[in-house]
């Protein structure tokens, strides 16, 4: 990297999780580990088609989108905006006060945008023709649509986008910050994604019916999602995502800022092996990794902690045991799948598992991998087991893997601000 | 056995008609067509659809180890594994 690119930090976190809004909770949790999954209850659209679903607190409209909105808003943008209102809360930073609104970008992404939207007016234009249909629908359901009430909400007037590459999506949105902060084209970054994956029967059923939900855990909602154990048998479904402020070090030192981690590097690589399963050698993901960790200026015996994409299927998990092996040889890091606590949250996971790594950066303390009571011999790492481990971290890797063949690896770093922070999580030792 | 017989054709036009809701074309569809692609050529996504509708049909369960096995078999022993599988060739077995 050159040394004389500007760094970017992260100032500023906002989550809307199955384990709730609560920031320093949230990563309490991860490190008890406590679990964010439940039964769907019966009037749940999922109930009858999921044994465990994490679900996300409802969100009152009224707190953060204007009275015009409230009734078209989908529930993929709403969480988007309030996890950006918290974001930029917990940064302390006002758009047009601390930063010109030109030098902020916003990049809330998505797998699917606005699912639950487009099959309740798919439903009304089969029940009532062309007049059920809302005119509403393109500013509900269109994937882009959370950075536009982002944008509009906070006065955002720079650079915006959406990236749409499923469960990489919000992980993309973040090396997109990293792009921008070092290239010198933005000052701030509002990045991550959500998605709302609980809220229509298409969505799930489509996933029930590819055989990629963990079944058989109905008696035990709270154990369905094993990343990398050997009774592991496919995701569980979680609704929500994350939004981080990344922005110039030197420019959140100029405002008295404080930083939990620097965004040092990404990685990003294309499996062209199949439209949705990942390659089983794990090539893809091993060289995207190691792109991120030569592009952070790093050796591989400077990341300490990897925040698995480790979703609980079969493949999957091992295919990403097999590149974490390859790339680190002998010296193995410190891995877990904070997807044991949250389920699988698609197009958010990349931002919250973003979250996690950085939250496990600021307080030294790594989330272990719920559920791992048996690790499957085929996915041999050093795992994190039982409850946090405290490590003082030099670097730490999030990674994820999308349907699509998308793999995106995230760098974070102890932070390079004068001032710097912790999650205020308290953690049980 | 005549009522096996019975069950046997239950369970190979319930196939019939999952491969017809998934929108394969099965004009050319016969018995001793192999599921994968040899024969209908149906790939690993469709194969653990194929598997979920037939298990919601008739009460059974499938492995996730026996779905690549399955794009190998024909029609009818498809329909045969999901009879055995039934654990019944009498009508009983059904779930309507």
């Amino acid at each position: 990297m050159n040394s004389a690119a500007p760094r970017a930090t992260v100032t500023g976190i906002g989550l809307v999780t199955p384990l709730g809004t609560d920031v320093p909770d949230f990563f309490a949790a991860l490190c008890e580990p406590r679990s964010g999954l439940v039964s769907p209850p019966p009037d749940h659209v999922a109930a009858g088609l999921v044994d465990a679903a994490g679900i996300a607190p409802d969100l009152d409209p009224a707190a953060h989108v204007p009275r015009h909105d409230r009734s078209v808003v989908d529930r993929f943008s709403l969480m988007a905006v309030a996890a950006a209102d918290a974001a930029l809360a917990d940064a302390g930073l006002t758009v047009g006060q601390d930063v010109d609104p030109y030098r902020v970008a916003v990049i809330a992404s998505t797998g699917a945008g606005g699912m639950i939207t487009f099959e309740r007016q798919a439903r009304l234009s089969g029940e009532r023709g062309a007049p059920g249909v809302s005119s509403y629908l393109y500013s509900a359901f269109l994937p882009n649509m959370a950075t536009a009430r982002i944008a509009l909400k906070h006065g955002i007037r720079g650079f915006s986008s959406t990236v749409t590459t499923a469960c990489a999506a919000s992980a993309h949105a973040i090396a997109e910050a990293f792009r921008l902060i070092t290239a010198g084209d933005a000052d701030v970054v509002v990045c991550g994604g959500t998605e709302a994956t609980l809220g229509g029967l298409t969505g799930i059923a489509g996933f029930r019916n590819a055989r990629a939900l963990a079944t058989g855990w109905a008696d035990d909602p709270t154990a369905a999602s094993r990343p990398f154990d050997s009774r592991r048998n496919g995701f569980v479904l979680g609704e929500g995502g994350g939004m981080l402020v990344v922005e110039r070090a030197d420019l959140a030192d100029a405002r008295g800022a404080a930083g939990y981690a620097d965004l040092t590097g990404w990685g990003s690589t294309t499996d062209a092996f199949h439209l949705i399963m990942p390659n089983p050698d794990g090539s893809g993901v091993a060289a995207c990794m190691r792109g991120a960790i030569e592009k952070a200026g790093l050796g591989l015996a400077d990341v300490g902690y990897v925040n698995a994409h480790g979703t609980g299927t079969k493949i999957g998990d091992m295919a990403e045991a097999a590149a974490i092996q390859q790339v680190f040889g002998p010296d193995q890091p410190a891995v877990s799948s904070t997807k044991g606590v949250t389920g699988h949250l698609l197009g958010g996971a990349g931002a919250v598992e973003a979250a996690a790594t950085v939250l496990a950066v600021a307080d030294g303390v790594l989330p272990p991998t719920r559920n791992l009571d048996d690790p499957d011999p085929k996915c041999d790492l050093d795992h994190v087991r039982g409850g946090g481990r405290p490590a003082r971290l030099t670097a730490a890797l999030s990674t994820s893997s999308a349907f699509g063949g998308h793999n995106v690896s995230l760098v974070f770093q102890p932070p390079s601000t004068r001032r710097t922070r912790n999650s205020g999580a308290v953690h049980a030792r | 056995m005549t009522e096996g017989f019975d069950v046997f054709e239950t369970v190979r036009d319930a196939v019939k008609t999952a491969l017809l809701e998934m929108d394969y074309d099965i004009s050319e569809l016969a018995d001793d067509m192999v599921l994968g692609p040899a024969g209908l050529d149906l790939e690993s996504l469709a194969v653990a659809e194929l598997a979920v509708h037939i298990e919601d049909d008739f009460g059974v369960k499938f492995a996730d180890e026996e779905l690549p096995g399955m794009a190998d078999l024909t029609l009818d022993e498809f329909s045969a594994l999901v009879v055995e599988r039934m654990g019944a060739t009498s009508a009983a077995g059904l779930a309507d």
